[in-house]
């Protein structure tokens, strides 16, 4: 119960920050903040997303790091070279998936 | 759709203007989004292992899917609640997380001044990651996506089929939990989505540096407890931004 709560309260405080300048439409924003948000999305993705594959599952391993730096380099290859979410997501997989059976 | 023109040329008030049918833009806004709902499944299904597996109740979990619709800060919440972290570190990482939405929400207002109330204040609701990047992919192009009426169904349409599928999907993963083999490495799916999310951002020096400081700070960080990690990563990383980008940012 209290776990709803607290996930209430998350989605009350994210459909805020969605409908803050959206809901007030032609309301823009003060300039400082602006040009903080712009770097909100690359520092909090980042942050979130090379941890987790430079130590999957909190520690590093080959068996486990080797397969998700991989994935990581063939997806940004593929999307530089198409554009494409798809293919560049399931091109990673599968270099990850190769290199797992290939190592074990 | 070349609509802009149209109206354009109908420009006199009194001429009647045959309203153009909504019905393609909808169908048109659901075929571009079926390659984003094929790419989220993989982490969409892991989310929802992860939900089933996290220790709380699985529907509880799942509730975060209709309550955040935003995987990155559905998968941080329920981890770190599943792991007994502070409630207040909990929340507060879970929106900073989602702060990105504030500027989804000032860029998708510039092309939304011709909505509703109504339709502004629901619309909110379904500002996701792919939503926004769909919409607004199409209201820069030329001919603006066409007018207010047309914009409204095109990003509705997209809303809807990504919010129907990531219900499905991240159901599916919860139901299908400890069912999914190993070998298919989906672990890796969500640290990849995060990535794709962040490479269309790397426009300006600004950017890279933001994202490669807010990483690597992370990464150094990842030893401290629950969720702090993220939070120092993201904090040092936009002040790298913004050091970077100097005041003209």
């Amino acid at each position: 119960m209290a776990d709803l709560l607290v996930l209430v309260a998350i989605g009350v405080g994210t459909y805020l920050m969605r409908a803050a300048f959206l809901a007030t439409a032609g309301a823009r924003p003060p300039a400082v903040v602006t040009r903080l948000l712009q770097y909100v999305g690359p520092a909090v993705l980042a942050a979130i997303a090379l941890p987790a594959l430079v130590a999957p599952h909190g520690r590093v391993t080959s068996a486990e790091t080797v397969p998700a730096l991989l994935a990581a380099v063939v997806a940004g290859v593929l999307w530089r070279l198409t554009r494409s979410l798809p293919l560049a997501l399931f091109g990673g997989l599968a270099a990850a998936w190769g290199v797992t059976w290939l190592l074990t | 759709m070349h609509t802009g023109s149209r109206s354009l040329r109908a420009a006199a008030p009194q001429v009647p203007l045959r309203p153009v049918p909504l019905r393609p833009v909808v169908l048109r806004a659901a075929a571009d989004a079926v390659p984003v709902v094929a790419a989220y499944v993989p982490f969409g299904l892991t989310l929802g292992a992860t939900l089933a597996a996290s220790g709380i109740s699985p529907l509880v979990a799942w509730s975060s899917s209709p309550l955040l619709f935003g995987g990155a800060a559905q998968l941080l919440a329920v981890q770190l609640l599943g792991a007994g972290a502070n409630v207040a570190v909990v929340v507060l990482g879970a929106l900073v997380v989602n702060s990105r939405m504030l500027l989804y929400s000032a860029s998708l207002a510039q092309h939304a001044s011709g909505w509703s109330r109504r339709a502004r204040w629901g619309g909110a609701y379904l500002l996701a990651d792919p939503v926004y990047a769909l919409a607004i992919g199409r209201f820069t192009k030329p001919d603006g996506g066409g007018d207010a009426r047309l914009r409204l169904a095109y990003y509705l349409g997209v809303g809807a089929t990504l919010w129907t599928a990531w219900m499905a999907i991240t159901a599916s993963g919860t139901l299908l939990a400890g069912v999914l083999p190993d070998g298919l490495r989906l672990d890796v799916a969500a640290p990849l989505t995060f990535l794709l999310l962040v490479l269309p951002m790397l426009t300006s020096r600004p950017a890279w540096a933001a994202a490669a400081t807010g990483g690597l700070v992370a990464v150094a960080a990842s030893g401290l407890p629950l969720g702090l990690g993220l939070l120092v990563g993201a904090a040092a990383g936009i002040a790298a931004g913004a050091l970077v980008g100097g005041r003209r940012g």
